[in-house]
């Protein structure tokens, strides 16, 4: 058995639950590579998983504690969990759907309170554990099972997003750049704040079918790929590129949200003795 | 007049019966429903409240806001009071005490989060202080709309649920300690079910001057440390809650569970969890049951009432008495499970409420034993007077029928 597998996941929870060709078990082990390489125990990191594909196969594979919310309130609860175990590193692994749409509310708020949290986006541009329906990070102009003459509306980037709401750690990476996806998340994770990681993956078995006509994963993988470099394998240009790497870095330049407060509770419990 | 409401014999079942005996210690203030509840809360070892301000629960927040640093617990102020539910079950299951606050339009938003921590079995407390509606309705207006919602607070059906609802400023006090202690024993969401009116208004309370000697009537928080994190097929209470970030490999989600928490797709799992979640509440009812009532013994007609309602509808029922009407008073403070057990005796039943539409009617027309002797007397935003209600005892003891009133709805479906 894989040896981070072994340390970290638990029996029986490896291979990943995934489809055949989808990329959320390697990211999960990509994650698990940079926990190792911050030397972090199993009972150091309180894992959270979201709702969707991303959600239902990581949920209880970490070897630790384990929470998966309901539908985009993962950074919610644990904004109530910081307070309750501060010293903790809370990771979120949630979709698109998560983060970008149902819970963006919820992750603008836990970003403006610097909330301690890495919250790890993996998205594969749609609504996949449902069938393949657009979401708000499907490409314009893309056809899904609920967007079949084309997606019309605008997408939109969350790293945009959470850095307009004041995250600390904001970076964007794609399921074809294991070694800077590591790099990514050991950073984030040793930000004591609002820390997110934008990772995106193809869906295999419907975003290829609909949107690229093939459910071969090299296909899925070539076009995240070619996206990435934006430039495709015949030397033209994509239609659109993501610009990957670290989006803005202020890493431990604000206090974490539930030291803002403990800092509060000292100021006001010190003037009470003094008073009294 | 005096001497023959002495005469009536009165008998309150809920734990505080005694504890306001046993707790002599302290000081009386004139303040709000809201006050007290905080307080309640703080006394019980609250440790986080999350919740978004709404009228009339935002002195809550208000309270909270100053009380908490004071005693080294979180006051979040939530984007909204989906997340305000959820960062209280987050709290709570980091070992937190943990409560939430809203009205009606904040309620309905909740269910989300009352979902998951209802099948976590993680205790929360939330209150919900009933105003007139649907939706924003009157700000300011008392309604009691929300009683088969508090029962149905998440979809999906297979759960049980506790609600509680005080009728005075002292109460609410001691029977927000009483909801924490439920939480806590039966590892679950308990709903306080309060109104406009006991809320915002002021009157004598008395608090305890030390609440570290309510040691002996707080049940605190434990920490479950092994397996089995979700027992099933067992209706046990008095389980230690399941806490995340003490290493227990807890996992904890919205699917169906197996006992470590892991999500199942399987029909044994599913019963296994639903006659946990039922029965640990309905094999348990006389631990939940409270009441109020009065002359029960002789009575040919009970008003039941519950909340503000249940003030005036007292008071209307001592004066029928003095109108020489054989009435009697049923006051629910325990809403859910409903008490079936009190509607046993065949009588004429008046339920007075504040909804047109007919909800704790229902369900003492389901409890009793004649449908036909069980009369509806809705109001909506503002509460019974005492005359109005003594017209109806009056008429339902002679004539077994509602007379027609201003502004009362009488029909049920």
């Amino acid at each position: 058995m894989n040896k981070l597998a072994d340390k970290y996941l638990r029996e029986g929870m490896v291979p990943t639950k995934a489809c055949q060709g989808c990329a959320i078990g390697a990211i999960e082990m990509w994650l698990l590579q940079a926990i190792d390489e911050l030397g972090l125990k199993k009972e150091d990191v309180i894992f959270g998983a979201g709702i969707g594909c991303v959600g239902r196969m990581t949920f209880a594979t970490w070897g630790g504690d384990n929470f998966g919310a309901t539908h985009g309130r993962a950074m919610a609860v644990a904004t109530g969990l910081k307070m309750a175990q501060p010293d903790k590193k809370i990771l979120l692994v949630v979709g698109d759907g998560d983060a970008a749409s149902i819970g963006t509310s919820h992750l603008i708020h836990a970003a403006r309170r610097n909330v301690g949290m890495t919250v790890i986006c993996e998205d594969n541009m749609g609504y996949e554990s449902t069938g393949g329906q657009f979401s708000p990070t499907t490409p314009n102009g893309y056809v899904t099972n609920s967007s079949p003459y084309g997606m019309v509306e605008q997408s939109f980037d969350p790293c945009d997003v959470v850095i307009a709401a004041g995250a600390t750690f904001v970076a964007e990476t794609t399921s074809v750049q294991w070694r800077q996806t590591v790099k990514i998340v050991k950073k984030a994770m040793q930000n004591d704040g609002f820390s997110f990681v934008h990772i995106r993956f193809p869906c295999i078995e419907n975003f290829g079918a609909q949107a690229l006509g093939s459910r071969d994963p090299i296909v899925g993988m070539d076009w995240i790929y070619d996206h990435t470099k934006g430039k495709t394998k015949d030397g033209n240009d994509t239609e659109f590129a993501w610009e990957t790497g670290i989006k803005h870095d202020a890493s431990n330049s604000r206090p974490e949200y539930s030291k803002m407060l403990r800092d509060v509770n000292a100021r006001v419990r010190s003037d009470m003795a003094a008073s009294s | 007049m005096a001497s023959d409401e002495k005469t009536l014999p009165e008998e309150l079942v809920a734990p505080w019966a005694e504890w306001q005996v046993n707790y002599s210690d302290g000081k009386r203030l004139l303040e709000a429903g809201t006050y007290a509840l905080t307080e309640g809360a703080i006394a019980a070892g609250l440790g986080v409240f999350a919740g978004y301000p709404i009228t009339p629960a935002t002195d809550i927040a208000e309270f909270m806001s100053k009380r908490l640093p004071q005693i080294d617990g979180y006051y979040l102020q939530a984007e909204d009071e989906l997340a305000g539910m959820h960062m209280c079950a987050g709290a709570s299951l980091g070992g937190q005490k943990a409560m939430t606050a809203t009205s009606g339009p904040g309620y309905t938003l909740m269910h989300d989060a009352y979902g998951w921590a209802i099948v976590n079995e993680i205790p929360v407390v939330v209150v919900d202080a009933m105003r007139v509606g649907p939706v924003s309705g009157i700000t300011g207006a008392p309604g009691q709309g929300e009683f088969y919602v508090s029962r149905y607070c998440s979809h999906g059906g297979n759960i049980e649920t506790i609600v509680l609802s005080p009728n005075s400023v002292q109460e609410t006090f001691w029977l927000t300690i009483d909801a924490f202690n439920l939480a806590e024993r039966f590892r679950t969401v308990v709903t306080i079910l309060t109104d406009q009116v006991v809320a915002d208004m002021s009157e004598d309370l008395f608090l305890p001057s030390n609440y570290n000697e309510l040691s002996e009537i707080v049940v605190p928080r434990r920490h479950n440390m092994e397996m089995p994190f979700f027992p099933a097929n067992s209706s046990e209470i008095d389980l230690a809650p399941n806490v995340i970030g003490e290493g227990t490999g807890v996992c904890v989600s919205p699917y169906t569970h197996t006992e470590e928490g892991y999500d199942i797709e399987n029909m044994e799992a599913q019963w296994a969890q639903t006659f946990r979640l039922i029965n640990k509440i309905r094999h348990h009812k006389e631990e939940i049951l409270r009441y109020e009532a009065v002359g029960l013994e002789d009575a040919e007609v009970v008003a039941v009432a519950y909340g503000a309602t249940a003030r005036t509808v007292k008071t209307a029922v001592l004066e029928a008495r003095n109108q020489g009407i054989k009435a009697g008073f049923l006051r629910l403070i325990s809403l859910w499970p409903f008490p079936d057990e009190l509607f046993e005796q065949d009588l004429n039943y008046l339920v007075c409420e504040l909804n047109y539409d007919g909800q704790l009617v229902r369900e003492v027309m389901r409890a009793a034993p004649n449908r036909e002797s069980v009369h509806f007397m809705g109001k909506s935003g503002e509460l019974h007077t005492v005359a109005e209600v003594c017209t109806a005892l009056d008429s339902v003891a002679k004539h077994q029928r509602m007379p027609e009133q201003a502004y009362i709805w009488t029909e049920v479906s």
